[in-house]
């Protein structure tokens, strides 16, 4: 008699692995939910800044702190758990929320925020890669074991969408009357866009949200044109 | 300061000569304006230029991987019958191919790396292909299923022997610089030491089962022909004597409670998958059963060699 068809073995070890694999599917989904929660919440707090005239900003990002803070809890958890498997394997399910994530670290930092002791909080700073993860406390950008980390890409989207809501912020700085605010996010979102341009993009989400950013420029340009047509520009104002 | 010019490695190209600026002799003029980001985003250059480049060889390699697999398939379809053996032509025609994979498994090994397996493993999709044509072969050699691990086995092999006929032609091709003879492959020599820990594209287990997925239609495809050829419905070589020899039809249904009472994963294409194997099995059940009702009705000698009857015994 021929052997069977199908070795009993083949079965169980499939199921096996399939069966785990839908476990970490579950497991990541519970965390993941939860870290956006917290993204949301703080996405959402941030958004505040449109409203809230410059000097109030310091009690604005002592609020900021708490999420923030959970939001490093969740990410801590995510790589724990991430680490166990291989890292692009799972990648998708996380790293629009991570994105967000380091967008709202970014924002908070640059209106003043996420001071450290090596590096003191002040209005229009970038924080580098490098001092995001050390904000989550996890790994970056890394190549040569398979570890949860934050990757280059997710962080120039995150980028792209911290000059896409300063341009939003260009025009409400101004109806709050702060106008060197908005004369800074232009000089800032045009830094940002030059260094884009040193890219060699490929056609994939990154090209398509890094072209988003002209846009962004073309937004806070208009705002600065409208004040010096009518002389609104603050007077220290160098280029 | 935003069109900067550059050339296909992304270095800045020269401005050209007679630009409005004049005194340009005595100092290089730097048209890009450069401001506290510029080295941050030139470091991300490198690394994204990287990443292109493995992705794009990873592309190429498995486009072709895939166009040969296919082709490996195409073969394997002329077999008429499950037997230890492939009739010689065909076992040629799919080392030559097999022996080309090998090549170009070899070329991506080392950017599949731990990793980077997963990461580029969209890019990766011919390891289904190949998964279905491997699958193929060693059932119509055996008669059954090949298992995650000996399959894995198989591929990685694969990779190694790719990577010592590399690194042989390539001393080959050094030594026989003033020749005209070119390189023959020698199938008997043990791999160079180097070969043993070359690195090898890995297999995962989403690749093996997909590639089930679609042995079942190959299977379908051998079914039909070869029924309407041998008038017979495929069955292991030798296996005529037993009261009733296990044929490609319950092999295909077997397949197919295998699958379904493995948990289901979510998502398209497995069910997109589930959906064309049922139908493929739905259609070799028809064949069977007319081979059994209408079978016999066909005059003798309509098929020049008809050897085995399934209905014989029923």
């Amino acid at each position: 008699m021929a052997p069977a068809m199908i070795d009993p073995q083949i079965f169980d070890q499939l199921k096996s692995k399939l069966e785990e694999d839908s476990k970490v599917h579950k497991s990541l989904s519970e965390i993941i939910d939860q870290l956006e929660t917290q993204i949301a919440y703080a996405q959402g707090l941030l958004s505040r800044i449109h409203g809230t005239p410059r000097p109030e900003y310091p009690a604005l990002l002592q609020q900021i702190e708490v999420p923030i803070r959970k939001e490093i809890e969740q990410i801590g958890e995510l790589s724990k758990l991430a680490s166990n498997y291989p890292y692009y394997k799972y990648n998708y399910r996380w790293s629009r929320h991570t994105q967000d994530a380091i967008l709202t670290v970014l924002l908070t930092a640059w209106i003043g925020g996420m001071a450290t002791t090596t590096s003191p909080g002040e209005l229009g700073r970038l924080l580098t890669l490098e001092q995001v993860g050390d904000i989550f406390q996890v790994p970056i950008n890394v190549k040569d074991r398979d570890v949860f980390h934050l990757t280059t890409e997710e962080y120039l989207l995150a980028v792209t969408n911290l000059t896409d809501e300063l341009s939003r912020l260009a025009v409400n700085a101004v109806t709050l009357g702060d106008r060197e605010l908005a004369v800074r996010i232009s000089s800032f979102v045009k830094d940002i866009h030059a260094g884009f341009q040193l890219l060699n993009l490929k056609n994939d989400t990154l090209r398509k949200r890094v072209d988003s950013v002209k846009y962004h420029v073309k937004k806070v340009e208009d705002v600065v044109y409208d004040l010096t047509l009518r002389n609104l520009i603050p007077s220290k104002e160098s280029a | 300061m935003s069109g900067q010019k550059r050339d296909y490695n992304g270095v800045e190209r020269k401005p050209h000569e007679g630009g409005q600026k004049r005194g340009g002799g005595q100092q290089k003029t730097v048209l890009v304006v450069r401001n506290e980001y510029t080295p941050m985003f030139e470091r991300f250059r490198n690394e994204l230029d990287q990443h292109h480049e493995r992705r794009e060889k990873i592309v190429k390699a498995s486009r072709d991987i895939t166009a040969l697999s296919k082709k490996i398939i195409f073969a394997l379809q002329r077999v008429r019958k499950i037997q230890q053996d492939l009739p010689n032509d065909i076992k040629k025609t799919m080392d030559g191919f097999l022996d080309q994979i090998a090549q170009l498994l070899a070329t991506v090994a080392q950017e599949t790396q731990g990793i980077n397996r997963y990461r580029y493993d969209h890019q990766l999709s011919c390891m289904e292909e190949l998964v279905e044509a491997l699958t193929f072969a060693h059932y119509l050699k055996t008669q059954t299923l090949v298992s995650y691990d000996q399959l894995s086995a198989d591929i990685e092999e694969l990779a190694r022997r790719g990577a010592a006929s590399k690194s042989e032609q390539e001393t080959k091709a050094q030594a026989d610089a003033n020749n005209d003879e070119t390189p023959v492959p020698e199938p008997d020599q043990p791999p160079k030491h180097k070969a043993a820990d070359a690195p090898v594209v890995s297999v995962t287990e989403q690749d093996y089962i997909y590639g089930i997925f679609d042995l079942t239609g190959e299977m379908m495809r051998f079914a039909t022909t070869s029924t309407a050829l041998t008038r017979s419905l495929a069955a292991a070589d030798g296996d005529e004597t037993s009261a009733r020899p296990r044929t490609i039809l319950q092999d295909m249904q077997e397949l197919r409670s295998f699958i379904e009472m493995l948990p289901q994963k979510k998502g398209k294409s497995w069910s997109n998958k589930l959906g064309v194997l049922r139908q493929s099995v739905r259609k070799v059940e028809l064949i069977g059963y007319g081979m059994v009702v209408r079978g016999g009705e066909r005059a003798e000698g309509w098929v020049p060699d008809a050897e085995v009857d399934v209905d014989e015994e029923e």
